[in-house]
């Protein structure tokens, strides 16, 4: 019975070991001058007023604490998977992760608990902690794709690529997936206009491209004017129905 | 009272002994300043004028001062390696790629269907570090030119004047493609006035004709040859080739960044075989890093691939081509090897010349 009782309250104190911290109203100070010596069995000297004069050596309140480790709940995007052990800022591991009860801190019973069972790692729904984010800014932006006004094309995966990669993002060809229809030009009527490819992030996530077609010549007096923030514009769909994934 | 007597006498012996030496000392001369010192001093000392400066406007100040600006070597090694197959690149490091990838990278976006430019010119955006074996110190600026293996048209004109005496040599050099050849009466017409030296950007000589060009080292001044530039010697055909058809390539120190250099240069064109364009960017990283200072290191920082009129820069590796660290011990060797690879590429290059 006893034994029973003494069980959990001594787990409790374990994990708590990582909570004790310093006080943190601690000032580490030094003498500026030194108290006067004294013999050998007999009582200190008076010590003076500059005795009591102190250097500040180390302040604990801005010294940078180091990073915490704490075993994750569930999968939190930009930091990991369930059951990785991380290592963060203590701010960002207390709001973000300790208080919405996203982790625990790192401890082998924690680990244990929150490990990934055989049913969760066999249903992956999320390829690396970074995808959504790529996911969700690949929906905010509008692509220009810019054609050429005077030679013919037809759209194919690697157009998208490159100008993708002129926007900052990379990816590889086989990422992306076009419109089941050809879209071919060049065609001013298609000047301006949207349609949507998808990208697959890893083989798992999809993120739905907006993309905008735009005609460029190689002569610049047969270019056609600019047009300024042109993604900021509305404008009309190219395809009839955009992409297979279009919701109703 | 004996012993009191010989107290006494030690007392007068020594006064006696203490007296000469008090009047060496007291001696008027050695304290005071000689009669000129303190004139010259006053002589030395240099007034301090302070200048009353007025109001100066705004855009009229030294912008040296008071202005921080960003380090122009840019250090992206804190920032995260790409994981994903599709990432966003503003939170990683920048993609290092092989020249045959962005070659192509560049071929794509210049391809009919999208720029249409397939012969734009290649740009080498080359980042150096220019500081020499001081931290205070910097490598000066720099002007030269590069022997590459495989011609491309840089497109500028580059006239160059041989001075040469024997039959065989004038041939030699009509030949590889001189603007003008000639001995003794080139050099009449020039001092004559006839022929202007300005019109010709390189002069070229042969040692044999160097007793009568001394005539002209007025007129020449820095375009005078000598080995060390490698317009003095006697392989002709090999230097003329060299000045027609290399990179002319010149380092320029940031103005406000002094260990900050760049070098722009053109290595070919895109619809050039990528084989040849390497060749020619290894040729090119080789040249410069013959200007590296004797210190620990990189020399050579960045390396940028660039295409216009696309905006694209794309990172290559420079340490595929040259050393990337300066080894004190292999640097001779390293020099020498060099020179041995260089010797069997030069028939080659009188191939491609053909």
């Amino acid at each position: 019975m006893l034994k029973n009782i003494y069980v959990t309250p001594l787990n409790l104190l374990k994990s708590a070991t990582s909570l004790q911290q310093q006080v943190r109203t601690t000032f580490v100070l030094k003498r500026k001058y030194d108290p006067p010596l004294h013999k050998t069995n007999e009582k200190p000297r008076r010590m003076r007023a500059k005795n009591f004069i102190y250097e500040l050596v180390d302040d604990t309140l801005v010294k940078k604490r180091p990073n915490i480790e704490v075993v994750l709940k569930t999968f939190v995007e930009g930091v990991g998977d369930k059951g990785d052990v991380v290592s963060m800022k203590p701010h960002f591991v207390y709001n973000k992760l300790l208080l919405p009860g996203l982790a625990a801190y790192n401890t082998p019973e924690n680990v244990a608990k929150y490990a990934k069972t055989e049913a969760e790692k066999s249903t992956v729904k999320h390829s690396s902690p970074y995808a959504q984010r790529t996911v969700n800014m690949l929906e905010t932006i509008v692509l220009a794709v810019v054609m050429n006004k005077d030679e013919p094309w037809v759209l194919e995966p690697w157009h998208i690529k490159a100008s993708l990669r002129k926007t900052g993002f990379y990816c590889r060809e086989e990422c992306i997936t076009l419109p089941k229809e050809r879209i071919e030009g060049p065609d001013l009527k298609k000047e301006n206009k949207d349609f949507y490819c998808t990208v697959t992030i890893n083989k798992l996530e999809q993120a739905r491209l907006k993309c905008r077609l735009h005609h460029w010549s190689t002569d610049p007096s047969e270019r056609l004017p600019y047009v300024l923030e042109h993604w900021k514009l509305q404008s009309e769909p190219l395809l009839d129905v955009c992409s297979p994934e279009k919701t109703p | 009272m004996q012993s009191i007597l010989s107290s006494m006498r030690a007392l007068a012996l020594r006064q006696s002994t203490v007296e000469p030496l008090r009047l060496l000392h007291l001696s008027a001369v050695s304290e005071a300043a000689r009669k000129g010192t303190r004139e010259k001093a006053r002589k030395k000392k240099v007034k301090v004028e302070v200048k009353k400066v007025g109001f100066i406007p705004h855009n009229q100040r030294n912008k040296k001062i008071n202005v921080k600006r960003a380090d122009k070597h840019v250090d992206d090694s804190w920032k995260q390696v790409p994981k994903d197959d599709c990432y966003v690149g503003r939170y990683y490091r920048w993609p290092v790629y092989s020249v045959q990838e962005a070659i192509q990278c560049h071929r794509e976006t210049h391809h009919p269907s999208m720029y249409n430019v397939p012969n734009a010119p290649l740009n080498l955006d080359i980042e150096l570090n220019m500081q020499a074996e001081k931290i205070t110190r910097f490598v000066d600026n720099f002007q030269r030119m590069a022997m590459i293996p495989h011609k491309f048209d840089h497109g500028e004109e580059r006239k160059i004047i041989v001075f040469t005496k024997g039959n065989n040599e004038v041939l030699e050099a009509r030949e590889a493609g001189a603007s003008l050849v000639g001995g003794v009466e080139l050099i009449k017409d020039i001092t004559s006035g006839e022929l202007l030296l300005s019109d010709y950007q390189y002069v070229i000589a042969h040692p044999n004709i160097l007793a009568e060009l001394v005539a002209l080292r007025g007129l020449m001044k820095r375009k005078f040859p000598n080995p060390k530039s490698e317009t003095l010697g006697t392989n002709l055909a090999e230097m003329i080739v060299k000045f027609s058809s290399g990179i002319s390539y010149s380092a320029a120190k940031d103005e406000y960044q002094q260990n900050f250099g760049l070098i722009t240069a053109s290595v070919g064109t895109l619809d050039m075989d990528v084989q040849k364009l390497e060749e020619n960017i290894k040729f090119l990283l080789q040249d410069i890093n013959t200007m590296r200072p004797k210190r620990e290191g990189r020399f050579i920082t960045r390396v940028l691939l660039k295409s216009p009129p696309s905006s694209e820069q794309l990172k290559i590796d420079p340490f595929v081509y040259v050393p990337e660290m300066w080894d004190k011990s292999t640097a001779k060797v390293k020099r020498d090897g060099a020179k041995k690879q260089t010797e069997p590429a030069e028939p080659q290059e009188a191939v491609a010349s053909n």
